[in-house]
């Protein structure tokens, strides 16, 4: 789950112009960490929904990469 | 009088104070004609300073690209032309005002998507722009969290309601999550007009935030459960939603998302379309105006009420995406992709989006191999951020209909 998480990641970040990351933390904050602005958030949820059918997004709100994690494991 | 805070910025971390202002309109010789600038301050005084000197100005995004401002045929030459003027000595902040507000006819030009691919612009008097401002002294110590783009309405609008009234501006847009919340707590924020994506991304919210009077929406189509959830947290806050455009500014207040139409000499509802009378339009183009008269919004609504009128949005006419409160133009984006010489066709759209309202997207035919990252520095150079298609799916044929045009839904 954290493998094709990472690689959405970094398509997301790749697009923008930040470099590949090698691993994601479960604490690792969206915004403040992974550099994610709320069009990147969007990019993302489009993302994560094609691969695995769920929008993290519906039920409230996700700052980090754990509450995605979680969002995926229900 | 004290030194009262003008703007705090979070960008440069400088906070100005409103004798810092005085004393920077009253050292101003040369007034730019174009302002084309990124840093906050700068903008507010070129337009204080326009205003006060009666200099037409126009206002350019900051992140409007070397291609996009050809279109508008501005060039570099007249981006640096300035104008004479005598320096004012202004002694206070009633002065200003004063000496402001008397300029009802001076000209602000700002651009918005138009409906044919290029941005319009659309020039507003002050009085024009200014109508939906209150001056009173029961907004005086009034402290604005400044949540919108300083060169489009919404975000002038906000401005000069601070400023005729002398209040703080602290600016939160784009700002990160913890820094808006730090603000409002730190600088006692009193009132935030937003779109309802800004509110969407402060969440998850864990404390109270008792110093917002006010809080308003607009921009976006109103979110009712979005709303509710608010009012959790901003206990001591009234709620409003408001319905502007760039081409008339303010125009109405609803209640959640149900707005009167009380005035049927400036509003009209035609099949189902809302209409706005010419006397309530900035200048600009008129060629969209109906019997000379009638300017079509291109918003649909529905009539739930007979008298007095009252009806709800539903959708836009036209093909215009809101992302986040700011209108897209696919056909502009399409024009953009298919400039690259990979491309040879290419379709826009909007996705609904639960944090964003859509996101966009666009469907591409390509022979020749290009990727999406390829695609998104090609219009990165071309087009603003948020008009960049954020997902592009190569496919082998689009769907047209008989007409020859791409098939819309």
């Amino acid at each position: 789950m954290l493998d094709t998480l990472l690689e959405i990641v970094n398509t997301v970040r790749n697009n923008k112009g930040l470099a590949t990351l090698s691993d994601l933390k479960p604490s690792q904050d969206l915004r403040n960490d992974l550099g994610f602005d709320s069009l990147d958030l969007a990019e993302l949820t489009v993302r994560i929904e094609k691969e695995h059918g769920i929008d993290i997004f519906a039920d409230g709100f996700v700052l980090t990469v754990s509450d995605i994690l979680a969002k995926l494991a229900k | 009088m004290p030194d009262k805070i003008f703007l705090h910025d979070y960008k440069t971390g400088k906070r100005y104070s409103y004798n810092q202002l005085l004393a920077d309109l009253n050292a101003l010789s040369n007034l730019e004609r174009y302002c084309y600038k990124q840093d906050l301050y700068t903008i507010f005084l070129t337009i204080i300073a326009a205003n006060l000197h009666q200099i037409a100005l126009v206002l350019l995004d900051a992140d409007f690209s070397y291609e996009e401002l050809q279109k508008f045929q501005i060039n570099a030459t007249m981006l640096a032309e300035k104008e004479h003027v005598v320096p004012p000595s202004i002694n206070s902040v009633d002065e200003l005002v004063g000496r402001l507000i008397v300029n009802k006819d001076w000209e602000l030009t700002l651009f918005t998507s138009g409906t044919t691919g290029l941005p319009k612009s659309v020039t507003h008097t002050f009085k024009s722009l200014t109508r939906a401002v209150r001056i009173s002294s029961r907004h005086a110590g009034d402290v604005w969290g400044f949540a919108y783009n300083p060169t489009h309405i919404a975000g002038l609008q906000v401005f000069y309601q601070a400023l005729l009234n002398g209040n703080t501006l602290i600016n939160l847009f784009s700002a990160a999550r913890h820094t808006v919340l730090d603000f409002i707590t730190s600088f006692q924020i009193t009132n935030i007009s937003a779109t309802p994506t800004f509110y969407r991304l402060l969440f998850p919210l864990t404390e109270l935030y008792p110093s917002v009077k006010r809080l308003t929406s607009g921009g976006e189509k109103f979110d009712g459960a979005l709303s509710e959830k608010l009012l959790d947290f901003f206990p001591n806050a009234k709620l409003r939603n408001i319905y502007a455009s760039t081409e008339a500014g303010t125009m109405l207040e609803g209640v959640g998302d149900i707005f009167v139409l009380n005035d049927e000499n400036c509003y009209r509802i035609v099949e189902n379309e809302l209409y706005v009378h010419r006397s309530l339009l900035g200048k600009g183009d008129t060629t969209s105006l109906e019997d000379d008269e009638w300017y079509p919004t291109g918003d649909l609504v529905e009539l739930i009420q007979e008298d007095p009128k009252k009806f709800r949005f539903l959708q836009r006419k036209n093909e215009m995406i809101n992302v986040g409160g700011y209108k897209v133009n696919p056909l502009e984006v399409e024009e953009n992709i298919c400039i690259h010489h990979a491309v040879k066709q290419a379709y826009v759209y909007g996705k609904p989006n639960i944090l964003l309202g859509n996101i966009i997207i666009a469907d591409i035919v390509s022979d020749a191999g290009i990727t999406e990252k390829e695609l998104r520095d090609f219009l990165q150079s071309r087009l603003q951020p948020y008009k960049i298609p954020r997902i592009m799916n190569f496919v082998s044929f689009i769907e047209l209909t008989r007409s020859g045009k791409l098939k819309r839904t």
